[in-house]
């Protein structure tokens, strides 16, 4: 368990990092909190010849409010984001996720950035982040793109991000009043723990205070990548809020589950949990975007 | 009424907290030596196989490498726990039998050279069919893993004490359950590490991390071709053993071979992963029983079998074996009982022994036929269990004395501590409450090799300024207090203040001590060290009578003082002589009465260092028939838990929310470390009732080796507890004192196992209770009743 040998670079700027990862080609990696990337350079999955640390890159820090969006830097960490004043409202299932996400310790060092380039199909942030619509900022070398969430990721460990590009930070549509959201993660322990399932869900109300106007529900650990549910969203945008209607939407939401038998549960119970946590995640949404406090998470 | 003792029983501070809260405390990975190398382990990928060709040209020619060491390089000795039963080799010779067996050892100048030079070596196997579970390797015709075991079978066990039998034809009820449990990891928090080296007349110091320096030892003296005196092991601070770190480890012995091929201290650890590829931690039970009782819920047989998956090696699995039937004679009243064990070799890494070694399955099978007796006769569980259990005197029917017993105090102890009344039967569908009782030795009654040796020989050491003792042990602090301990039964026994008494342990040449394993140490070290420090306080008082002209019986030293019984006595010139010999010094000893300073140190003056010793070996034990040495003990402890749970109905996921605990302990030395010993009690019978399991793929590679995927609990999934101390007085332990090590985990998994049935109506019959476990068992018991619980 010793950490391989390799050069660490500090850039000072986004072009400048960007700059480097091009020069530095497919033998560089970057590391921000490195709680994914150390792991797995002490097992020797990876053997980069430099890392290209992002600690300097101030475009990458903070939360930012503006024009009705959401602006969160990629360096942000679990622990910002769990206890964030900017993260009230429809937003608050993603301090949620991040309030679930490892131990203490790991949340001060994982970050927003890290966990979503990680690309894990259990991570605790794509759920909620493609409820809300967020997102991805890429700078590269050639200037910056945005990429929907829902298309960034291509498989288990992969994303569309370039060589050379890096994650600048996630922007995220603010909701309206009448949004509420909610995640749910199913595991073994109260923490340090692997989603055997997690499930996000945003409800969008219409004026009426009970019209869906909006809606997303978004799995984890059922399939190659986080996924949003078509299916779900489908049952449900347009009609009356209610217990029956969550119901089918989240009988909706485990026919698009995919998910696999492993060592740690098999696929016929994740797909039961997928429409378990579903509707809950549904009824505490709908709690919160009437106003209500949410049932307990 | 006065408190009986002046140090034990209080909450004393433990002598190690100032080391470990700050970081101070050393274990054996930050030990360093001048010239060290650093060793490393090349360990097999095959579950099974036979080693044709071993290459380590390449390796040796690596620059920094100074030893390269394969089985042929070894004296062709066999070793393991149990001498009937040696079966192990620090480096394989001809095959492998588990993923994970050693086959070579490099020591390099740093470890990064090593562990390359390990990458270097090349090996040719022939794969041979791996065994991977019990039935695979019982089966006709399946290779022999070991050519010593033919079939397979590593040790079996038939004992009936009484009449089985006629007495299931006297019964009024039988019920019959199975259990399955799953390969432990013993997730100690500090994975194995030590350091050898010869000094120039060839002796041997060892440091490493051990429960067991004694036992290490030994066969590090017997595998080495060394005396024992020439080998001394060294135990610098430990960070949790749980059994696995009882016996000596092919790591340590790998460390001492390189070190005497390369004249150079050799530093060695494992990784978390070759911690479980190594093992030695809870076996897997295949454990099923009938139980018989008459119509008024009195206990009248017992007939059980179990089928042990034992991993490559013997290890302690002989004792496990035994275990599993004999801790089932206690706390109840059982006349007649009948046990079939097996113990079965298998391609993955051995077990040994763990915390509740042998007993926790079949403890926790019967515990849960006992509620279910329970419900069937309309008795309550508690009731059930006040009825049945023996009291301080009585002996089962495998032999096993109850010199003491608090069960019925436990038991009551728990049904008022959780509000069992009025909770039982009335909580919600989803809530439940569960609770169950524990047994267990203090002590095994005999070494693991036949001998006559003492269990614990201790020496005290009166400082020659007087000012405080020392107390010289082999026994193994390994984080559960036992430094602590002795200091406090030393402080008692002397009269003086825990402050002026220190602890040097954990070292060979210190004494002998079997080490830490079986709840042992607090009885038996504890009986050497009371010996010692009162063979000590005689000397002293002995020394004091004569220089004062009085007898000795008028003498006695309470708190740090000399009491002088029967009228005044001059101590002016006494004193006088010391406050001249100590002219300057601010502390003086005031006062009408003598310090014990003065009394040790004018014992010194008269006859030179004042050392006292002290020995323990048990009494003769009870049992005649073959396996009599496991389960018997000079003394029982006992306790009862109540679980209380809430049960996902949807997903299964089960949560302990509160746990009521009650152990007799005998007199609690410290209360707070006995407090400590439930609570991590209850905290490794929770991880192993809900998460924990290896988990091998069809190579016999283990899938979860590290503490992310092989789950413990955290203190998140800690329950409430409420910890309850029972003092009975036991005879044979010192003070009256006895376990709470092991013992104490024994109820936590049919308590709940239990609760979650009163919150279900689920009986569960394997473990862990995983949420995709238990959902299923739900949903079955659902159909079964038709929801017809008696809850809404
Ligand atoms: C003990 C432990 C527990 C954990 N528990 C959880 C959990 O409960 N839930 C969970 O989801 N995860 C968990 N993780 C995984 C991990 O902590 C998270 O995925 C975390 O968010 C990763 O962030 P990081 O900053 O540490 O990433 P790093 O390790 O620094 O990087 C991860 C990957 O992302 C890339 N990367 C990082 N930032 C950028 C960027 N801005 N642009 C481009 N590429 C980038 C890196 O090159 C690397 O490939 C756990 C990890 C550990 C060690």
């Amino acid at each position: 368990m010793l950490l391989p040998k390799f050069d660490y670079h500090q850039p000072r700027d986004l072009p400048a990092a960007c700059g480097l990862l091009a020069e530095l080609g497919p033998e560089a990696r970057v590391i921000a909190g490195g709680t994914d990337l150390l792991v797995n350079l002490k097992h020797g999955r990876i053997r980069p010849k430099a890392l290209v640390g992002l600690e300097r890159l101030e475009e990458l820090t903070g939360l930012d409010s503006g024009r009705g969006r959401l602006f969160i830097g990629a360096r942000t960490s679990a622990a910002h984001l769990a206890a964030s004043r900017s993260l009230g409202g429809g937003l608050r299932l993603l301090a949620q996720a991040a309030g679930q996400l490892g131990s203490p310790q790991v949340r001060n060092r994982a970050t927003i950035g890290g966990n979503l380039c990680t690309a894990r199909p259990a991570a605790e942030l794509p759920p909620p982040l493609l409820c809300l619509d967020a997102r991805a900022l890429l700078a590269g070398p050639q200037g910056q793109r945005e990429v929907a969430l829902s298309a960034f990721f291509k498989g288990p460990g992969l994303t569309v991000l370039g060589p050379d590009e890096i994650m600048r930070g996630v922007v995220i549509p603010r909701p309206g009043l009448g949004g509420g959201g909610a995640y749910l993660k199913l595991g073994l322990r109260r923490a340090m723990e692997i989603s055997l399932v997690n499930v996000a869900a945003f409800l969008q109300l219409a004026p009426d205070g009970r019209t869906i106007a909006q809606a997303r529900v978004a799995l984890g650990a059922v399939a190659p990548t986080p996924i949003l549910s078509p299916r779900a969203a489908q049952a449900l945008i347009g009609q009356r809020a209610g217990d029956k209607l969550f119901a089918a939407a989240a009988e909706a939401a485990a026919r698009d589950a995919r998910p696999i038998d492993d060592h740690r549960g098999s696929a016929a119970y994740r797909r039961d949990m997928v429409r378990v946590l579903a509707r809950r995640a549904l009824e505490q949404a709908w709690d919160q975007a009437r106003g209500r406090r949410g049932g307990k998470s | 009424m006065a408190a009986k003792y002046d140090v034990l029983g209080s909450r004393a501070p433990r002598l190690d907290a100032p080391d470990k809260a700050t970081g101070r405390a050393r274990f054996a990975d930050d030990l360093n030596l001048p010239g060290q190398l650093y060793g490393a382990l090349l360990q097999s990928p095959h579950a099974h196989a036979r080693i044709k060709r071993i290459d380590v040209s390449r390796a040796r020619r690596l620059r920094g490498v100074k030893a390269v060491l394969t089985g042929q390089d070894l004296p062709p000795i066999l070793y393991g726990v149990s001498p009937a039963r040696y079966d192990e080799e620090v480096l394989a010779r001809d095959k492998v039998r588990h993923v994970g067996d050693d086959v070579a050892a490099v020591a390099a100048v740093d470890l990064e050279t090593a562990l390359e030079a390990v990458g270097l070596i090349q090996v040719e196997y022939e794969p041979l069919p791996a065994l991977l579970t019990a039935e695979q390797a019982l089966a006709e015709g399946a290779p022999a893993i070991h050519d010593l075991f033919p079939g397979n079978l590593c040790a079996e066990v038939h004992q009936e004490f009484g009449d089985v039998a006629a007495a299931f034809k006297q019964c009024h009820l039988i019920r019959s359950g199975r259990m399955v449990n799953k390969m432990q990891d013993g997730a100690f928090l500090e994975p194995n590490a030590c350091i050898a080296e010869f000094d120039r007349r060839g002796n041997l110091t060892l440091y490493s991390s051990t429960q067991a320096p004694h036992y290490v030892q030994r066969t590090a003296a017997m595998v080495l071709g060394l005396n024992m005196s020439q080998v001394r092991v060294v135990k610098p601070y430990v960070g949790g053993g749980f059994g696995p770190k009882a016996a000596a480890t092919p790591l340590e012995l790998a460390a001492c071979f390189l070190a005497r091929r390369s004249g150079r201290p050799v530093k060695m650890g494992f990784t978390r992963e070759q911690v479980f590829l190594f093992s030695r931690a809870r076996h897997q039970f295949f454990h099923e029983m009938k139980i018989g009782v008459a119509k008024d819920g009195t206990f009248l047989a017992l007939e059980h079998r179990c089928t042990l998956d034992g991993g490559a090696y013997s290890s302690f699995g002989i004792a496990t074996v035994y275990y599993a039937g004999s801790l089932l004679g206690g706390p109840y009243r059982l006349p007649n009982m009948r046990y079939d064990g097996w113990r079965v070799f298998t391609n993955k890494p051995a077990c040994g022994a763990q915390r509740g070694h042998g007993g926790v399955i079949a403890r926790a099978l019967f515990e849960q036929q006992l509620d279910l007796i329970a419900q069937e006769l309309g008795q309550d569980p508690i009731a059930l269990r006040l009825q049945n259990t023996m009291q301080a005197g009585d002996v089962t029917c495998n032999d096993l004395n109850m010199s003491s017993l608090g069960m019925r105090e436990c038991l009551q102890a728990v049904g008022d501590g959780s509000g069992w009344r009025g909770k039982r039967g009335r909580l919600p569908r989803g809530k439940g409450i569960g609770m169950a009782s524990g047994f267990f030795v203090s002590g095994a009654g005999y070494p693991i090799y036949r001998s006559e040796t003492y269990h614990a020989t201790v020496t005290v050491k009166v400082q020659e300024d007087g000012g405080g003792v020392k107390v010289l042990t082999g026994a193994a602090e390994i984080g559960q207090g036992s430094d602590t301990a002795m200091a406090m039964i030393a402080a008692e026994a002397l009269g003086i203040p825990l402050r002026d008494v220190r602890v040097e342990s954990g070292d060979t040449d210190l004494g002998v001590d079997l080490g830490a394993y079986s709840s042992r140490t607090t009885l038996m070290t504890g009986h050497a060290t009371k010996e010692a420090a009162e063979d000590a306080r005689e000397q002293i008082l002995q020394a004091l009578a004569e220089e004062l002209g009085v007898v000795r019986g008028r003498l006695s030293i309470r708190r740090g003082r000399v009491k002088i019984a029967g009228g005044p006595v001059d101590i002016g010139p006494l004193r006088g002589r010391y406050l001249k010999e100590h002219r300057g010094w601010t502390d003086q000893p005031t006062g009408r009465e003598l310090s014990f300073r003065e009394a040790a140190r004018v014992a010194y003056l008269r006859q030179g260092t004042i050392v006292g010793t002290g020995k323990y070996k048990p009494p003769p034990l009870g049992g005649e028939y073959k396996g009599a040495a496991v389960g018997t003990s000079p003394a029982y402890g006992c306790s009862a838990q109540v679980a209380e749970v809430s049960v996902d109905l949807e997903t299964g996921q089960v949560f302990v929310e509160r746990i009521t605990d009650a152990h007799d302990c005998g007199q609690a030395v410290n209360r707070t470390s006995v407090e400590g010993q439930m609570e991590g009690s209850v905290s490794m019978g929770l991880g192993e009732a809900l998460f924990e399991e290896v988990k091998f793929d069809s190579k016999g590679r283990v899938l979860n080796p590290s503490l992310g995927e092989y789950h413990i609990p955290t203190i998140m999934d800690m329950p409430q507890m409420k910890c309850i101390v029972v003092e009975s007085n036991e005879p044979n332990g010192p003070y009256g004192a006895k376990e709470v090590g092991e013992g104490a985990i024994m109820p936590t998994i049919p308590a709940i196992l239990n609760a979650v049935y009163d919150a279900t109506g689920a009986v569960i019959d394997e473990l862990p209770l995983t949420p995709e476990r238990v959902l299923a068992a739900i949903k079955k018991a659902g159909q079964n009743k038709k929801g017809g619980r008696r809850k809404g």
